[in-house]
């Protein structure tokens, strides 16, 4: 054991050592630059509106706060050393500025609340967005091991059902659905935070009985199904979520919670049996829920026709498909589009359920499937990180944690375009609000600590080490 | 045409333009990431198999892969989670430096053993060895081999 | 970190197998996204934008002068005024063409003309793309179009005039070329005290609440039981289809005068026309004298397949494409199992003389007329001739919609509409309705409504026979028989416009 001496001291947690992340630092560039254009079109075409020539970006205050976020998160993980993605963080980036340019050229009185009168929309939007930066840096830094994830599953799935019945009991109704808690100035929405946990908590379920939902004991006429007690489990708690959603009227969220369990159930077991027996119990329920619910009924005979009524119940939908039509190929340009109607905007929720159609009118067909390819990335990535995964925990984590973001992208944007009803979701990092941008930041941070590929070797000990590094091991250890 | 507006529809164009250049830029990385994942074979640098267990987390015949530093304590933020009420929450640390393994105690209550003798600060392991912390001990074995 | 598990028994797939799959799944599912944007905005694009419900449009409706409207001699219909804040309102200088021109009305929107062509009138859209995509970033982004109709205001007044009081329809259109010259219905309304802002709310409360529907556009949405009127479209379905020629007589049909010709059990009554003797009645005879049994027999020999096919090319059974939206006229309810959509032969035979389950617009019976006077050959009906604006003209030409039956078969039913007119017998039908000087064509009709209600008074009709330049319908809600009411309104109508046109 001669070489013993040769190394330096304690390694609690190996030596912290910075790590350059030039791809990263790349697409950080292009993603400020492509925000500073956008910024420059919003502002002159906002100048020429008001009838002066001026090529000066719109508000470059706020984009400046938002873009130093962006690369404090990056100087962070250079620092950190992990060899973590590097593409998550600029696709993220990217979308979140797209949202904080959009809140910009909104009304800045549609924020509603007494916090955000003072700061405006998006004055609100770049708070919860730099607290979001915050916290996929945070967390793909700090989270190093997953089993505080794995171990306590039942402890989350409880948490999460907790956190859904005080919705119930603090609950605000808002466009027909129970979905905003408030305590004192604080308001959020729960069921944003519940989509992690139920992800966690599937992808420890799923992983530790991965093998028994394997082998088949049940047999239910030509199905091959795994033994019972062990899917029962599965089953309340997936039940308990999707009625409590269904009674609080979240169409989006039961309909994002349902498609991430077959996907994830699906991928755990490679079984097509269960994705079709998933999809018979939708119809089905869909079907009972259009006979006996009216606020299902009155959403899918909108989706059916909703210029059948284009100034009542499928006036949204109806100005959200002009919008888009509006848009065209090339769209109006940001700050084009979106007339005012005696200085109201003809969609009331455009900052929440409607981005993507704001999004349409301004930057039109290219800019919607540019969009769309970043949605894309991000899943790409997140897939990415499963199949490369140690183990069956993580990857299913991985899977599932890409899954709640293209699934939720897919639901609202489906929605907005009327290829499926539309429901109250949240586009992910573009729509207003922060429950959505913590959930889907914290999210974000569990794929960059997922992809974590170890510390790499050190160098072999006679190499010289530059004075940061010396520095830097001084004051960690 | 007016100046003015012929300029807005270049920056609009632009703006445009530079989300595909983004869109561009991320598919070089991609495919970048593709080749160099061809390139290196995706396996652990070795694993440790638990050996023997008087607990239930490790229990006896699992097998963790091994990344470049692995933690083993009681506390659940370690790589390996020992169970075991004779594991300190931050026992000890295997790493992997160069071209060989080593282990080191992190100041254990009951410490930490290396083919039954007590490690003092740090000690080479070589596959094969065994380790124990706590009650529970595991061996360093080769992947693939 | 702790993979392996339990280190149970073997996987049965690996799970990198399923994450590929899904990650195809996501991609397909995200390309349907792309899909239904490109459906959206440039499939469908063309036909959401300018929607009168497009908030550009509504926000267009607060600043914009909208374009004027002017008849074909250059009268103006619809122009703007600035009301005290300096925010244009629409004033209409004439109420004879409300029902067409509708209003454009700040508190209650648009209607009519105003409606369908809401985006050119406020200039959201432009005849030029390209020009319209640079127009989006100017601040002076709306291009109006004015609108030029081929409608004659003068016509127009008149046919409103001797309309009277009663409620009805006057459609006259150019066979030659589909143009309408007058569309007049009524009664009709004060569509300037609706878009003056400050006589809005009364004035729009007044009319809708009217029980005579002043907001019904009659000539083109109002659906009536067309009756004798609609032995051309069973002329034109018999002999088109060669069931029956001009020669063609029914022996059942003298002795059925008196007793009423028998189909499965029912009764089909006539009675107008016991001076015609025992002798069997050939086709311009029975046109002439508007013989119900022989009709009834042609329309049962043509077969009801037939007759709803051949309505179906003169426009029943969907709505006709024209300027404003129309309804839609039936030979049939339909869902029948008889042929053609009839229930049984009953009301095929009563279908054949205009009765039975049958309803007509206006719009369509002029069509009718307009198809026999072209030499069968029927034009495309439209009112807007031209859209000019400050970037040019675009004028909407003439287009032939269909040819519905040979110029031969047109003839042979023109001269017996002539007869109808000219005749002995005709006469009598068809008081007033020949143009002085003029040889004139045209068929009146009483349609017999359920119950005691006084019948509506129909006629259709062309003139010259020889080279017909107008084409008219004529509607008397519950004006009687035919003759009473309809017949002298076309003639005077006709030839006012034929002495206009001789000036």
């Amino acid at each position: 054991m001669s070489v013993a001496t040769a190394l330096p001291g304690r390694l609690t947690f190996g030596p912290i050592r910075p790590r350059s992340r030039r791809r990263e630092l790349g697409l950080l560039v292009l993603v400020a630059v492509a925000l500073v254009v956008g910024s420059v079109s919003l502002g002159a075409t906002r100048a020429l509106a008001e009838g002066s020539a001026s090529f000066a970006p719109w508000d470059p205050a706020r984009l400046v706060v938002y873009l130093a976020a962006l690369g404090m998160a990056h100087v962070a993980q250079v620092l950190a050393g992990r060899r973590t993605d590097q593409v998550l963080l600029p696709a993220v980036g990217l979308l979140g500025g797209l949202g904080l340019l959009l809140m910009e050229r909104l009304p800045q009185d549609l924020a509603g609340s007494a916090f955000g009168d003072s700061l405006g929309l998006a004055g609100v939007q770049l708070v919860w967005l730099v607290i979001a930066i915050t916290v996929i840096a945070v967390l793909s830094i700090v989270v190093r091991s997953d089993t505080w994830l794995r171990r306590y599953k039942y402890t989350w799935a409880t948490a999460g059902i907790g956190l859904l019945l005080l919705t119930f009991v603090l609950g605000e109704e808002a466009n027909g659905a129970l979905l905003t808690i408030r305590l004192g100035p604080f308001s959020g929405q729960p069921t944003e935070l519940l989509k992690v946990i139920l992800v966690v908590f599937l992808a420890g379920y799923l992983s530790e009985f991965r093998p028994l939902l394997i082998s088949e004991s049940t047999r239910l006429g030509p199905l091959r199904l795994p033994p019972l007690p062990y899917l029962l489990p599965m089953i309340v708690m997936w039940a308990l979520a999707f009625g409590i959603v269904v009674i609080q009227r979240d169409l989006g969220a039961a309909l994002l919670f349902f498609a991430v369990f077959l996907a994830l159930v699906y991928v755990a077991t490679s079984r097509v049996s269960y994705v079709v027996i998933g999809l018979i119990l939708l119809v089905l329920g869909g079907i009972a829920a259009y006979h006996l619910f009216d606020h299902v009924r009155v959403r899918v005979d909108i989706w059916l026709d909703p210029f059948a009524d284009p100034s009542g119940d499928g006036y949204q939908v109806v100005q959200a498909l002009i919008a888009f039509a509006r848009g065209g190929l090339l769209g109006t340009g940001l700050g084009g589009g979106l007339p005012l109607v005696g200085g109201r905007l003809p969609i009331p929720a455009i900052h929440t359920d409607f981005p993507l159609a704001a999004l349409g009118e301004e930057l039109g067909l290219i800019g919607i499937m540019a969009i769309l390819g970043v949605y894309l990335v991000i899943i790409e990535r997140g897939l990415r990180i499963a199949a490369a995964a140690a183990d069956d925990f993580r990857a299913l984590l991985a899977a599932g944690l890409a899954l709640v973001v293209g699934v939720q992208a897919f639901i609202i944007a489906a929605g907005n375009l009327k290829l499926i009803p539309l429901t109250g979701i949240t586009l992910p990092f573009i729509s207003y609000g922060g429950s959505s941008l913590l959930a889907n930041a914290v999210v974000v941070g569990l794929l960059l600590a997922l992809s974590d590929r170890g510390v790499e070797p050190p160098p072999p000990p006679s190499r010289s080490r530059g004075r940061f590094d010396r520095l830097l091991r001084r004051s960690t250890s | 045409m007016d100046p003015t507006i012929a300029t807005i529809w270049v920056v609009r164009v632009l703006f445009l333009a530079l989300l595909y250049v983004f869109l561009f830029g991320v598919a070089r990385v991609l495919l970048r990431d593709l080749r160099s994942a061809a390139r290196e074979p995706v396996t652990a640098l070795g694993r440790l198999r638990v050996v023997a267990s008087e607990v239930d987390e490790p229990s006896s015949g699992t097998v963790f892969p091994l990344d470049a530093v692995a933690t083993l304590g009681r506390d659940v933020n370690n790589t390996i989670v020992v169970d075991d009420p004779f594991a300190s929450t931050e026992h000890a640390v295997l790493s992997f430096r160069g071209r060989a393994w080593y282990l080191e105690d992190l100041g254990s209550t009951n410490g930490t053993f290396l083919n039954g003798s007590p490690v003092d600060g740090l000690a080479a392991v070589a596959f094969g060895d065994e380790l124990q912390v706590g009650r529970v001990r595991f061996r360093l074995e080769r992947v693939g081999g | 970190m702790s993979g392996g598990g339990r280190g149970g028994p073997p996987r049965a797939t690996p799970i990198g197998q399923g994450i590929v799959r899904l990650g195809i799944v996501l991609l397909a599912a995200f390309g349907i996204l792309a899909a239904g944007a490109g459906y959206w905005q440039v499939a469908r694009s063309a036909d959401l934008v300018g929607r009168p419900d497009d908030p550009l449009l509504i926000a267009a409706a607060r600043d914009v002068v909208r374009g004027q409207i002017r008849d074909r001699d250059g009268h103006v219909l619809a122009t703007s005024k600035k009301d005290a804040n300096g925010e244009p309102y629409r004033v209409y200088p004439s109420k004879a063409v409300a029902p067409l021109i509708g209003y454009a009305s700040r508190q209650f929107g648009t209607a009519g003309l105003e409606r369908a062509y809401d985006a050119e009138l406020s200039g959201i859209r432009g005849p030029d793309p390209v020009d319209e995509l640079m127009a989006k970033f100017t601040t002076d982004r709306y291009r109006p179009q004015d609108l030029k109709l081929s409608l004659s205001l003068d016509l127009q007044k008149e046919a409103v005039r001797l309309l009277g009081s009663d409620r009805g329809s006057v459609v006259m259109l150019d066979p030659r070329s589909g143009e309408v010259l007058a569309m007049a219905s009524t009664p009709t309304y004060d569509a300037g005290a609706i878009a003056d802002p400050a006589t809005a709310a009364a004035a729009f409360a007044a009319t809708a609440a009217d029980p005579a529907k002043p907001f019904l556009d009659r000539a083109v949405q109002g659906r009536y039981v067309p009756g004798s009127v609609f032995k051309i479209v069973t002329a034109i379905a018999g002999l088109g289809s060669g069931a029956i020629g001009t020669g063609t007589r029914f022996v059942r049909q003298p002795p059925a005068e008196k007793t009423g010709l028998l189909v499965s059990g029912f009764r089909i009554k006539d009675g107008h026309h016991d001076f015609t003797g025992a002798r069997p009645l050939a086709f311009p005879e029975a046109v002439e004298v508007s013989c119900n049994i022989y009709f009834a027999l042609t329309g049962l020999q043509t077969g009801g397949d037939a007759l709803s096919s051949w309505a179906a090319k003169l426009g029943f059974g969907a709505p006709i494409p024209f300027d404003v939206p129309t309804a839609t006229s039936q030979v049939t309810n339909g869902g029948g199992s008889f042929g053609g959509g009839f229930a049984d032969d009953v009301e095929l035979a009563n279908a054949s003389y205009g009765q039975g389950e049958t309803l007509a617009t206006p719009l369509q019976m002029a069509l009718v007329a307009a198809a026999v006077a072209d030499g069968g050959t029927l034009m495309k009906p439209h009112v807007v001739t031209q859209l000019s604006g400050r970037d040019g003209a675009t004028n909407i030409a003439p287009e032939t919609w269909r040819q519905v039956v040979s110029p031969e078969v047109a003839g042979q039913i023109r001269d017996a509409m002539v007869l109808a007119v000219e005749g002995d017998s005709g006469k009598l039908f068809t008081p007033g309705a020949a143009v002085p000087g003029v040889v004139t064509a045209g068929k009146s009709g009483t349609a017999q409504l359920d119950g005691s209600a006084k019948p509506h008074s129909w006629f259709i009709g062309f003139a010259p026979a020889n080279d017909p330049q107008v084409a008219i319908a004529v509607l008397v809600e519950s004006g009687g028989s035919g003759a009473a009411k309809a017949s002298p309104i076309a003639g005077k109508l006709m030839a006012d416009y034929l002495d206009s046109v001789a000036k």
